[in-house]
């Protein structure tokens, strides 16, 4: 009698332990973004292997239109996923309502003094755009980045030509690669984004944060120092450093083929560069192990002056949906995308540089690679700040850029077009 | 249907034009400030300005082209006539990215596919419209034009086929070749594909916005800024709803008095059966 009643209190037990096993195989954890796929199921693969039972599933976006625009369908129908990948400053704070406040979350996680881990520039970005006294953080930074003006060092070497120092040396280099058939700087300046990363890489040599503070209300655009930030970025197209043509290219995907192709002398990127050579085979002999490239940031444009400091800040982030604040699992994939297996599997396709100090790639990185990304790493701390809180400011600044590279409108002209949606957007 | 599907989406929009700027949500009741703000906008207006002259070169010219290739395949080709059919209408069906990669690789100097050719006759291309605001807008009409020049040839092979033999038969017998024949006979009979595609051509140029968007995303300095780009940052970019509904509501106007005039002037002629009965 007593075997029977251990049998069936046994078989009981074996009841209820079936369900709770076939739940935890069925909790799904629902991820949306733009990151590119592969690196994302690596990520993906790592996290399962980690905790089996739970599935992430992702869904890829190209950025524009189709993410920002299933993003916003999906807040304005309340069916956005647990997670959502998003950039600091504008496009976070679009989003702020549907995100929950991470940092609970982060110092429950890995103790109350993590901030002290993640880069100033990553956590300076992380509250951009926030409400007077919200010091919340609705995003974790996955990874960072830093610009740079990237160039092909076999082409150099071909031509005799050495790193600029200075701007007349900027031009004669591009006049030299030009007369020898390369293209001398690729600018895809139809693409605002690499516009304001060359603007902000001159505004910044210029007087550092000084566009922090004007699109903050605290100093006019039309301060000195970015008249003639906007001037020298005429220059760069009046003397023919960028190539001709420029503000009807994109730097993606023609400028980064032509660049991996060994046709463009220079090109103004970011550390993200190096996930090039990551990519599936064939690669061009300058891509392999990015032996035919490397960096330096932009020389003083200004008599006198200063070469551009880093430049850069938060490449991705990703927010918890309040929808995901509901799934107890979706956190610990947040946590592990931007401090965990997860992480580590993109710096190991050398995706962008960690937002967390205390990582580095791991696997085949070669001495080439690990040069260059130890000098991004070292320069990342004192980054000046490449984000827009306001989308409305971004895109005045865009549209300028665009106009004085142009010639029709002139750099004061431009710049008091972007203080008049300054003081429209602050007031 | 009618109601969830149509109605309702235009009142939103309108309701959210007369409300405050929210990134997800219409605010507080603001009244006609986003239609005022609108007017005083130089950029609408240099859309309104883009869009006239899109609808007014795009339009006529796919159908010019389009009928003259229609009618050299009908009429003048013997063989072949699927081959060709096809291969004019292979850029309708086309994904529109691919055209703007192609196109802008085209356009593009020193490395461009037209700088390939053209450097064999020792020309070299200093620069690309794409990226000059005086032609930039010209540069995607063409792009518009080769795109869609294949659907305006397939309505017109399907007019000419129903033109009857008899027709033919006479218009030679009355001595109607080359010109005269084109305006007496071809012209007239196919007068209701022509009403068709103005009126499709018309509803397209309010619609355009991925090759804009792709190639140019309205710049440079919104110099190739149409409706949809615009509408599209405001709306999503900007987040700016309520600008972005006001907009889209002057859009919608727009479309329906274009539509209206149309109906008035052609649309008994639209309706084959009441031109048969007449």
């Amino acid at each position: 009698m007593k075997m029977y009643k251990i049998a069936v209190a046994l078989s009981g037990l074996a009841c209820l332990l079936v369900p709770v096993a076939n739940g935890n195989e069925n909790r799904e954890i629902t991820v949306w973004s733009w990151f590119i796929t592969s690196t994302m199921q690596k990520s993906i693969k790592a996290f399962q292997e980690k905790n089996p039972g739970l599935k992430v599933t992702y869904t890829y976006y190209n950025y524009s239109p189709e993410y920002i625009t299933a993003l916003k369908a999906a807040a304005a129908s309340n069916s956005l996923p647990d997670i959502i990948g998003l950039q600091p400053g504008s496009l976070t704070q679009q989003y702020r309502e549907q995100l929950v406040p991470l940092s609970p979350y982060a110092s429950k996680e890995w103790g109350n003094d993590w901030t002290s881990k993640v880069f100033p520039i990553a956590l300076k970005q992380l509250t951009m755009g926030n409400p007077t006294n919200d010091s919340n953080f609705y995003i974790l930074p996955q990874e960072c980045q830093v610009l740079a003006i990237w160039y092909n060092k076999e082409i150099f070497q071909k031509l005799g030509l050495t790193v600029p120092q200075t701007y007349q040396d900027l031009v004669s280099v591009a006049k030299k690669l030009s007369d020898n058939g390369y293209i001398p700087m690729y600018q895809g300046a139809a693409d605002g984004w690499q516009n304001e990363n060359v603007f902000l890489m001159i505004a910044n040599q210029l007087s550092p944060g000084l566009t922090d503070q004007a699109q903050a209300g605290k100093v006019p655009w039309n301060s000195p120092a970015l008249v003639s930030a906007m001037q020298c970025w005429m220059n760069l197209f009046k003397d023919h450093v960028f190539q001709e043509g420029a503000l009807g290219a994109r730097a993606y995907p023609t400028g980064a083929q032509l660049f991996a192709q060994g046709r463009v002398g220079m090109m103004a990127l970011g550390s993200w560069w190096m996930q090039e050579s990551k990519f599936p085979p064939p690669l061009s002999r300058y891509i392999q192990n990015m032996s035919g490239f490397d960096f330096f940031y932009l020389p003083a444009l200004t008599q006198g002056g200063k070469s551009s400091p880093p430049v850069g800040g938060v490449d991705i982030g990703y927010g918890l949906t309040k929808n995901g604040a509901r799934n107890p699992e979706a956190w610990k994939f947040l946590a592990s995308l931007v401090r965990g297996d997860a992480l580590q599997q993109a710096l190991n396709d050398l995706n962008d540089l960690p937002s967390f100090s205390g990582f580095e790639p791991a696997g085949e990185i070669t001495p080439n690679i690990k040069q260059m990304y130890d000098r991004f790493i070292a320069d990342l701390p004192r980054a000046e700040n490449q984000r827009f809180a306001i989308p409305a400011i971004a895109d005045a600044l865009d549209n300028a850029l665009a106009g004085v590279a142009s010639g029709t409108v002139s750099p004061e002209e431009a710049l008091k077009r972007i203080q008049d949606v300054t003081d429209k957007a602050l007031k | 249907m009618f109601l969830v599907f149509i109605v309702y989406p235009i009142l939103w929009v309108i309701s959210g034009s007369l409300r405050g700027n929210g990134s997800l949500h219409p605010t507080a009741f603001v009244g006609l400030d986003h239609y005022r703000q609108v007017f005083q906008d130089p950029v609408f207006w240099r859309v309104l300005l883009n869009m006239f002259l899109w609808g007014l070169i795009t339009i006529p010219v796919q159908m010019v082209i389009g009928g003259t290739i229609a009618y050299l395949i009908e009429r003048h080709t013997t063989r072949s006539k699927t081959f060709f059919r096809v291969m004019f209408f292979l850029p309708v069906i086309t994904n529109v990215s691919v055209i703007s990669i192609v196109w802008s690789q085209m356009y593009a100097p020193y490395y461009g596919i037209i700088q390939h050719y053209v450097k064999f006759v020792g020309l070299q291309l200093t620069t690309s419209p794409l990226g000059d605001p005086s032609l930039v807008i010209y540069a995607l009409i063409l792009v518009n034009i080769w795109q869609w020049t294949g659907f305006s040839m397939i309505m017109y092979v399907a007019g000419l086929n129903n033109i009857p033999s008899e027709l033919w038969d006479a218009a030679k017998i009355d001595g109607a070749y080359g010109w005269r024949l084109a305006m007496g006979v071809i012209v007239p009979l196919l007068s209701p594909v022509t009403r068709s595609l103005l009126l499709l051509g018309v509803i397209g140029t309010l619609q355009t916005f991925p090759i804009v968007h792709l190639m140019t995303d309205g710049g440079p300095d919104h110099a190739s800024e149409i409706f949809g780009t615009y509408i599209f940052k405001q709306g999503f970019v900007i987040g700016d709803l309520g600008y972005a509904s006001a907009l889209s509501t002057l859009v919608l106007l727009i479309a329906l008095v274009l539509t209206i005039i149309q109906i008035v002037a052609f649309g008994a002629q639209l309706n084959p059966n009441q031109k048969r009965l007449a």
